[in-house]
């Protein structure tokens, strides 16, 4: 049986005012339900903006995103609801404690009430955060917000997650954390969007991958088999490498 | 509802956490309006208590330098001597003093100025009366009085002595042409002049009487409270801009607003949680600092402020410019790219707004245009209205222009600020 894309990504391009080029040149992108695909590339490949059409914070200048089938931005409020965007940087209240800026951002969701607090504690007690839960975020080291900025966007149980560079600057232990909590959202029927520069991460990780490099998707498939096509490569930093070449990036 | 209530939860926690940014909303208010009421109060009661220090040298030791002399004695608007430091004042010491700052003005009065406007106003009673031929009469000599200005006094203040001095000058010279006429006229009656001849003195023809023209029930006397207190407390209110930049602004930096854009709630919402909670916030200043006109000024040896006849009206109008200081805010917070650049724009464009509308020399003292463009600035329609309902007696119906003024601004504010940030996503 045909397996149906929850995301369809067809020809898209974006053009940031002031510019030189464009960051998106027709990008077309299919990724399936239960996926963990990890959309990897150098520095201003085009990867956080791609993440930032398809959660429908900008719209492209041309081309169609669509979930579950439906355009993401004639549907913004449905699809915003299907969606979950861990991004790059912690984007949380530093002044709130953990529990307060839980509590709205699932708010924002629309989770209220004893369901929302339920969800709370279940989640802190998971990513092993109880004890910190009326603790000022300010107060939180590295990996401990890593932990609530995954936390504040799972609260809604969404089909689909966006993560841009998710354990950037942790440490081993939080990391492992927070892969093993993604692996077992992504066992319950979560769709995994993943960015990240841990290319031997991905490669465990992901079980699709796309490589962008200069607004273009330039290999697509599973880390095995785009290891296998590969002259020559050992693993999938080899693989990346080879692709987008040694060039330096701005 | 549920979401408008959380993000306003969220809101008011962020707000009373920063207990810096807090006692600045309030704290720093309510500093200004004692301070600048205490300074304007006591600016004015320099003036109006002590008086303009003033010297005068009479040289002509008659009736004009008496009058002059004894008139500027019993105005409020100066202190006179005609001594300096324990020496009778002569024409060169009065130069110097005014030339060192001692006083602001010396007067000096040339000799026989009195006898010469005798002897004009005679040759002029002749002449009119037909006694004497116009083309016979002598070249009178002119009285001419001088005055020592101190080149740092205020143009207002000086203007206010001469106009004094020239009162006093007619009214002597009137007294003069009185006493001839009434001396010619009884020469040429046969039972001569039988009226007494302090008739003058005894005569006064014109009364005046100050009443203010207002609609209030209780006569109001304008003075430095009821000037300064709303003026300062708009200016308070209109400070909350650094505030809001400062909380959008990091909202951005902290990447909580790019957070908000990927879940399934307005721009619309998120902002109109943060014009409650400010609007809210603005509106307490609003009473603390009519509370403290009320109730703390007096303390301090100033008037208390009084609220007018509608206190609805008052509070009405407070509320409007709540939501005009907010909104404002929330534009600049919007159009602004880093906290740096929102929090000069914001202090300084509230300061331009304040100095147009009013808040630190009153617009009716503005050159044309300037006051033209003074009508443009949302703390001129507050202050006009506060003056409306404080001065003029004016009640709740009469302020609806200026807070249609300012909810009509607050409005516009909004629709430029979901624009701005429309299109910068967009971009």
């Amino acid at each position: 049986m045909e397996q149906t894309p929850i995301i369809q990504i067809e020809n898209i391009s974006k053009f940031y005012k002031g510019a030189d080029e464009p960051t998106l040149k027709g990008v077309s992108l299919e990724i399936f339900a239960g996926d963990i695909y990890g959309l990897l590339g150098p520095n201003g490949a085009g990867k956080t903006t791609l993440i930032s059409i398809l959660c429908g914070i900008i719209p492209p200048n041309s081309g169609s995103a669509k979930i579950n089938g439906k355009d993401v931005f004639t549907n913004l409020t449905e699809m915003k609801q299907l969606i979950g965007v861990v991004p790059q940087d912690i984007a949380l209240y530093p002044s709130l404690t953990a529990k307060e800026n839980l509590q709205f951002y699932g708010a924002m969701f629309g989770v209220h009430g004893e369901e929302l607090n339920n969800r709370i504690n279940h989640w802190l007690e998971r990513l092993g955060l109880s004890h910190a839960a009326n603790r000022r975020i300010d107060k939180f080291s590295g990996g401990m917000k890593r932990r609530i900025n995954l936390i504040a966007s799972v609260l809604h149980n969404p089909a689909i997650l966006f993560l841009d560079e998710p354990t950037v600057g942790i440490d081993v232990q939080s990391r492992t954390v927070i892969i093993e909590q993604l692996e077992e959202l992504n066992k319950d029927g979560m769709t995994i969007i993943y960015t990240s520069h841990h290319l031997d991460e991905a490669e465990n990780f992901c079980s699709n991958i796309g490589i962008i490099d200069y607004g273009k998707i330039i290999a697509s498939g599973a880390p095995a088999e785009l290891i296998e096509q590969t002259e020559n490569a050992r693993n999938l930093e080899d693989v990346f490498l080879h692709l987008t070449q040694r060039k330096l990036r701005d | 509802m549920k979401k408008f209530i959380a993000s306003i939860k969220k809101e008011t926690i962020l707000l009373l956490r920063d207990k810096i940014g807090l006692s600045i909303l309030f704290i720093m208010p309510i500093i200004l309006i004692i301070v600048m009421t205490l300074i304007q109060d006591s600016a004015f009661h320099t003036i109006s208590e002590k008086g303009v220090p003033v010297v005068m040298v009479d040289n002509d030791h008659d009736v004009l330098g008496e009058a002059i002399f004894d008139g500027l004695k019993t105005s409020s608007l100066c202190t006179i001597t005609d001594s300096i430091d324990g020496k009778k004042a002569t024409t060169q010491s009065v130069k110097e003093a005014v030339s060192q700052g001692k006083y602001l003005i010396g007067i000096v009065i040339p000799e026989n100025a009195s006898n010469n406007i005798r002897k004009s106003v005679e040759e002029l009673v002749n002449q009119s009366m037909g006694l004497e031929d116009i083309q016979n009469s002598k070249a009178l000599d002119s009285v001419e009085i001088i005055m020592y200005v101190d080149p740092v006094a205020k143009n207002s203040i000086i203007v206010t002595v001469m106009s004094n001095l020239h009162e006093f000058i007619a009214g002597i010279k009137t007294k003069i042409m009185f006493e001839t006429f009434t001396e010619q006229i009884g020469e040429i009656l046969p039972e001569g002049n039988s009226a007494p001849k302090n008739v003058y003195e005894q005569t006064q023809i014109i009364h005046y009487k100050q009443v203010y023209a207002s609609n209030l029930v209780n006569d109001v006397v304008p003075n430095a409270v009821q000037h300064n207190v709303p003026a300062w407390t708009i200016f308070g209110m209109f400070f909350i801009v650094i505030s809001i930049v400062s909380n959008i602004m990091k909202e951005k930096k902290e990447g909580s607003a790019f957070r908000l854009y990927t879940m399934p709630t307005s721009y619309f919402l998120i902002i109109s949680s943060k014009v409650f909670v400010y609007v809210s916030i603005c509106f307490l200043q609003f009473i603390a600092m009519l509370l403290v006109g009320i109730y703390i000024l007096p303390f301090v040896g100033l008037d208390s402020l009084d609220l007018g006849d509608s206190i609805s009206g008052v509070l009405l109008l407070g509320l409007a410019t709540a939501f005009a200081a907010t909104g404002y805010g929330i534009f600049v917070g919007t159009l602004s790219l880093s906290e740096q650049q929102g929090a000069i724009l914001g202090s300084l464009s509230v300061l331009l707004l304040s100095a147009l509308g009013g808040i630190w020399v009153p617009a009716y003292v503005m050159p044309g245009a300037m006051r033209q463009i003074s009508s443009f600035s949302p703390m001129n329609w507050s202050l006009d209205g506060f003056y409306l309902l404080f001065f003029r007696g004016t009640g709740f119906v009469g302020i609806l222009a200026p807070v249609l003024k300012l909810m009509l601004f607050f409005a516009l504010m909004m629709v430029f600020s979901l624009r701005i940030q429309k299109r910068r996503r967009a971009n």
